[in-house]
């Protein structure tokens, strides 16, 4: 059996050292901002982690749409990985959220749209986890689960807008195609953000690279354990 | 076997759509409750204090960093943490200390120092020092972010290690047994 978690991966090499460029523009290099002071360098790891519980809830259900379209094995493996991770991920936007809030807004959790459906997201991953764990393995279950997944991704726009169709306390876009002119990064902010998101992109599919081996790994391990339960029947009868 | 398969699974996806729906109805109700109730924090300098005969806090005003006016009204309840020039932070309730809030509110308008107010519908919860503004004191919420974002990492690559050990044993064993 090959080693999966390998240390040694170009993708954990290049995220390591791209991490480690990050950490550098983030503490050192980029001007502290004037009004939040340390805390608003929360921004350069609470929005790569949030791109990528987006990101995964979007291979979730691109993989789940393919794998109602080809039934084929590794589309369902690579939801699951996605969905792993993607779990991680939420989860740190969701900490590192309510970190951030403290010091900035005085509360932890405000309970607007914006955090409301970062937090329907978190549960959509844990549902369909939660899902695939109490249903017995089988193509009924991939095929559940893959219907949980594509609709899963409804959620994902609504985050993207929420904070400019629901003016609250979370700040409007920075980043993409809706970003607001008046509220985007300096080209400083914006290049620290911008390596700090490649590194955890990088860490992202280095990470459902492993998850999606190790659930390979499982498979192989059902398959053996039927082809042996088989082999004692035959030497049964 | 089936049919007690069937009854099993039925149950599974009966307590996944309820424990989803409840979860759902949780979040929109917070939506609601937030939309209806919840006023973001006001940060920004004491423009404006009134108060009764007695000389107790009834009214102050804030204006942020745009320069809009905010207006709060006081209730027994309102919390105050607020510094003096030297530091030393006076922390009470607007039941406790009525005319010392006020005089507080002056104090901080004189000095122009900011402060950070909850509120709903016009009334402040809580009046408290922006210290989180500080540079050197919100260190503490980076470096937890960095904990909580390190430690989540790190458990899971360990939970990957560990899941991959299992695997490994349990395909050496089963290829073992299998005689391959």
């Amino acid at each position: 059996m090959n080693k999966i978690l390998d240390l040694l991966d170009p993708l954990l090499i290049l995220s390591a050292t791209l991490m480690g460029v990050a950490l550098y523009l983030i503490f050192i290099w980029v001007p502290t901002e004037t009004n939040q002071g340390a805390v608003q360098r929360i921004l350069y790891f609470h929005v790569p982690v949030a791109w990528g519980s987006m990101l995964g809830i979007f291979v979730v259900s691109g993989s789940s749409f393919m794998y109602l379209l080809k039934k084929n094995e590794k589309w369902d493996r690579l939801a699951v990985a996605s969905a792993e991770v993607g779990l991680i991920f939420g989860g740190m936007m969701l900490l590192s959220g309510m970190i951030w809030a403290r010091p900035v807004w005085a509360v932890w959790w405000t309970g607007e749209a914006k955090l409301t459906t970062a937090l329907i997201l978190f549960f959509i991953y844990v549902a369909y986890l939660m899902f695939r764990s109490y249903f017995p393995p089988g193509a009924q279950r991939q095929r559940l689960a893959a219907i949980i997944g594509v609709i899963g991704a409804i959620d994902t726009p609504i985050i993207y807008f929420a904070a400019n169709l629901w003016s609250q306390a979370h700040p409007p876009l920075i980043t993409g195609p809706a970003a607001d002119a008046e509220s985007t990064l300096g080209s400083d902010l914006g290049t620290v953000l911008l390596v700090s998101t490649l590194a955890f992109t990088f860490l992202f599919i280095f990470m459902v690279q492993t998850r999606y081996k190790i659930r390979k790994s499982e498979d192989d391990v059902v398959e053996l354990k039927r082809a042996s339960s088989a082999s004692a029947m035959t030497g049964v009868n | 076997m089936s049919n007690v398969t069937n009854t099993a699974i039925r149950v599974v996806a009966l307590r996944i759509a309820l424990a989803m729906i409840l979860a759902f109805a949780v979040s929109i109700s917070l939506t609601q409750i937030s939309s209806a109730e919840h006023t973001p924090p006001v940060n920004g300098i004491v423009v404006g204090v009134e108060t009764d005969d007695d000389g107790a806090l009834t009214r102050f005003a804030v204006s942020d960093s745009t320069g809009t006016i905010h207006t709060f009204t006081i209730f027994k309840g309102t919390e105050y943490g607020l510094e003096n020039q030297a530091g030393d932070r006076w922390v009470s309730i607007q039941e406790a200390e009525p005319s010392e809030a006020a005089r507080r509110l002056r104090d901080h308008r004189e000095r122009f120092a900011p402060i950070t107010v909850t509120s709903e519908n016009g009334t402040a919860f809580s009046v408290v020092e922006r210290e989180e503004g500080k540079l050197e004191t919100n260190l503490g919420y980076l470096f937890a972010v960095f904990a909580v974002t390190w430690a989540l990492f790190f458990a899971y690559v360990l939970y990957l290690g560990r899941k991959q050990r299992v695997l490994q044993h349990e395909i050496a064993r089963l290829k073992g047994a299998s005689g391959k």
